[in-house]
C-alpha cells in the first residue's frame, strides 16, 4: 500500500498547493521557503507578482549569544502578501536553531504592534538573550548589549507579514534573484525525489538527466499500454456487454473498499462454470444446513437433493464448499452416504443420471 | 483529497458512461475507430474524474471537445454530463489566459536565454572547465522537451509546473491502466 500513501500524499499537496499553479506559475515566486543558514537580510515587498520588487530592505542582524552558537544569521523573505491572497502561509522548515526562530516570532509580532510595544519587545529580548533586534518601524535604530550591525529600515511596518526563512550558506549570493532562484531548484529538487518514489527502478538512478530519462519511458510505457489495451477492447468486443460490466464493477470494487469476500470475485472474474457452481454450492449448503437443524426428517431431505449431493459426494466438492469442517459434518456425510448408498437403488434410475453427474464433475473440475 | 480507489471508482464510472454511449453508437465502425473511441473515451474519463484541477485534464478535455467528428464530441458530452459547460469554458478560458501570459513569459524567457547564451560564449571562450556541466544541462534540457511533448499541455509549461503536472498525470495514467487491465480481464480475453 505504498503506492495508495503515496497517492494520497500527492493529492494532499497537490490541493495545498499553489495558487499560481493556476495563473503563471511564477506568481508564488516569493512564497518560496528556503531556508539555510548563514547570515542575510529581511526582504520585504515581495509583491503577489514576485519579480518585479516593490522595495526590499536588507537588514542584517548578527547576534551573537555567548554560549551558545558562534554566528547565527538569519535570513528572511518577508512577503507581503496582497489582498486576494488571503490566507496566510507559515512555513518554515529546517529550523536549526529554535531559538532564533522565537526570535523571528517576537520580531513579527512587533511588527505588528506599534511602536512603544515595540521597544519593550526589543528591550525584553535583549534582556533575555543579548541578542539585537531591528525595528522596522520609525527608523530608531538602538544599538544595543553585544556587537550589532544594523543597517536598515525602511519598511512599512503595520502590514501583515508572511515571511519565508531563508537561510543562505557562507558565501552563497544573498540577492533576491539567487535566492528566489535557489529556492526554485530546491523545490524542483524535490519533486524530482517525488518522481523518484513513483517511478519504479528509478531509485538507483542519480542525476537528473538519468531520472528524466527514466520518467519519459514509464510515462511513454504508460501511454502504450493504454493504446495497448484500447486496442484490444476494440478488437474482441464489437460491442461491450456492459450488464456483465457493470456487475463486474460493483464486485470489483466493493471487493477492494468494502471488504466483500475476495474469493467469491476471482472465482468469478476466472471461472467460466460460475454460475453452476455457485448454484450448487449454494444447494449443498442449504441441505446440508437443514440436516443439521433437523436429522429427524432426512429422507424427506433426501429425496429433494439427492441429485445434487451425489455430484458433490463424488467430486468431494463438499469440503471445497465448507471448507470449516467439524466433525459433525463428516458424520453427516458419512451417514448421507450410507442412506444414499441404501436408497439409490430405489428412488433413482441411476442410468438417468450418469450423464448429468459426469457432466457436473466436468464443470467442477474446470 | 480522495483516496486513490474512489479516483478509479469515480474513473471507471465515467469510463462506462461513455462506452455505453459507445456501444449504443458504434454498431458500424470498423477496428481503428472503435479503438479511437474506446481511448477517446478513456482519456476523458481520466480527465474529467480528476476534476479539471490540473492543467493537463483541462487540456485533454479541451482537445477532446475541440475534436471535429460528431461522435467524440457527443461522447464527450455525455461523459461529462452536467459538468460539460462547467469543464469544457472556464478551461478554455483560463487556457487561454495561461496561453497568453505564457507566451509572454517565453518571449522573455527568449531574450534571457540570448542574454545568457552570450555571457555562456564569452565565458566559454575563457574557460573549457565548464563544458561538462554545459553538456549536462543541455542533456537535462533535451529531455525536459521530451517530457514536455509527452505530457498532455506540456509545451506551456515551465519547469517546476511540468513536474508538478507529470507527477499527476503519471497517477492517474496508473490508475487507468490498472482499470482498463481488470476490464480486459473481465470481459474474459486470454491476457
Amino acid at each position: 500500500m505504498n503506492d495508495d500513501s503515496v497517492i494520497r500524499d500527492f493529492v494532499n499537496r497537490s490541493i495545498k498547493l499553489d495558487p499560481g499553479l493556476d495563473n503563471n506559475g511564477w506568481t508564488d515566486f516569493g512564497k518560496y521557503p528556503v531556508s539555510g543558514n548563514g547570515f542575510g537580510g529581511e526582504i520585504t515587498g515581495f509583491g503577489v507578482n514576485g519579480v518585479d520588487l516593490v522595495d526590499y530592505s536588507l537588514s542584517r542582524t548578527s547576534s551573537c549569544p555567548t554560549a551558545e552558537v558562534k554566528v547565527v544569521d538569519e535570513l528572511v523573505v518577508t512577503e507581503k502578501l496582497g489582498a486576494k491572497v488571503g490566507k496566510e502561509s507559515f512555513k518554515k522548515r529546517k529550523a536549526q536553531n529554535p531559538k532564533v526562530v522565537a526570535e523571528e516570532l517576537n520580531r513579527d509580532k512587533r511588527m505588528k504592534g506599534d511602536s512603544e510595544e515595540e521597544s519593550k519587545v526589543t528591550e525584553v529580548n535583549n534582556s533575555n538573550s543579548s541578542t539585537t533586534s531591528n525595528n522596522n518601524n520609525n527608523n530608531n535604530n538602538k544599538e544595543t548589549s553585544g556587537d550589532s550591525v544594523k543597517e536598515n529600515s525602511k519598511a512599512s511596518g503595520a502590514q501583515k507579514q508572511d515571511y519565508i526563512h531563508v537561510r543562505a550558506r557562507r558565501g552563497q549570493a544573498t540577492d533576491s534573484h539567487s535566492l528566489a532562484e535557489r529556492v526554485r531548484r530546491e523545490k524542483i529538487s524535490e519533486r524530482m525525489k517525488y518522481l523518484q518514489d513513483l517511478v519504479p527502478g528509478c531509485n538507483k538512478i542519480t542525476g537528473k538527466a538519468g531520472m528524466l530519462d527514466e520518467i519519459i519511458n514509464y510515462v511513454q510505457s504508460l501511454q502504450r499500454q493504454v493504446e495497448f489495451l484500447s486496442m484490444k477492447l476494440a478488437a474482441v468486443n464489437p460491442r461491450l456487454d456492459f450488464n456483465i460490466e457493470n456487475l463486474f464493477a460493483k464486485e470489483m470494487f466493493s471487493a477492494n473498499t468494502a471488504g466483500f469476500p475476495i474469493g467469491t470475485s476471482s472465482e468469478m472474474a476466472n471461472s467460466s462454470a460460475y454460475l453452476p457452481l455457485n448454484s450448487l454450492q449454494q444447494m449443498i449448503s442449504s441441505c446440508g444446513l437443514d440436516m443439521g437443524m433437523n436429522s429427524s426428517d432426512i429422507s424427506l431431505q433426501r429425496s429433494r437433493s439427492a441429485p445434487v449431493s451425489d455430484a458433490f459426494l463424488d467430486t468431494t466438492c463438499f469440503t471445497q464448499a465448507q471448507p470449516s469442517s467439524s466433525p459433525w459434518e463428516t458424520d453427516l456425510q458419512n451417514l448421507y452416504n450410507v442412506e444414499f448408498n441404501q436408497t439409490r437403488p430405489v428412488t433413482f434410475p441411476p442410468q438417468s443420471f450418469t450423464g448429468i453427474l459426469e457432466a457436473n464433475n466436468l464443470k467442477m473440475e474446470m | 483529497m480522495r483516496p486513490p480507489s474512489s479516483f478509479k471508482q469515480e474513473f471507471f464510472k465515467k469510463w462506462v458512461v461513455g462506452l455505453q454511449y459507445y456501444g449504443t453508437s458504434s454498431r458500424d465502425m470498423n477496428i481503428l475507430e472503435r479503438k479511437k473511441a474506446i481511448k477517446l473515451s478513456a482519456d476523458v474519463a481520466m480527465a474529467s474524474a480528476r476534476d479539471g484541477k490540473t492543467y493537463w485534464s483541462r487540456y485533454l478535455i479541451a482537445k477532446a471537445s475541440k475534436e471535429d467528428d460528431c461522435i467524440s464530441k457527443n461522447l464527450v458530452k455525455n461523459i461529462l454530463g452536467n459538468e460539460y459547460e462547467r469543464l469544457t469554458k472556464p478551461s478554455s478560458s483560463s487556457s487561454s489566459i495561461h496561453q497568453c501570459s505564457s507566451s509572454k513569459w517565453i518571449r522573455s524567457k527568449n531574450i534571457v536565454r540570448r542574454s545568457c547564451n552570450m555571457r555562456r560564449i564569452r565565458k566559454h571562450a575563457q574557460k573549457h572547465v565548464l563544458a561538462s556541466s554545459i553538456i549536462a544541462k543541455r542533456m537535462v534540457k533535451k529531455r525536459t522537451q521530451v517530457l514536455k511533448a509527452l505530457v498532455p499541455g506540456g509545451e506551456s509549461m515551465d519547469e517546476f509546473c511540468l513536474l508538478e503536472e507529470t507527477i499527476d498525470y503519471l497517477l492517474s495514467l496508473q490508475a487507468q491502466v490498472d482499470v482498463m487491465h481488470k476490464l480486459v480481464n473481465a470481459s474474459g480475453l486470454p491476457s
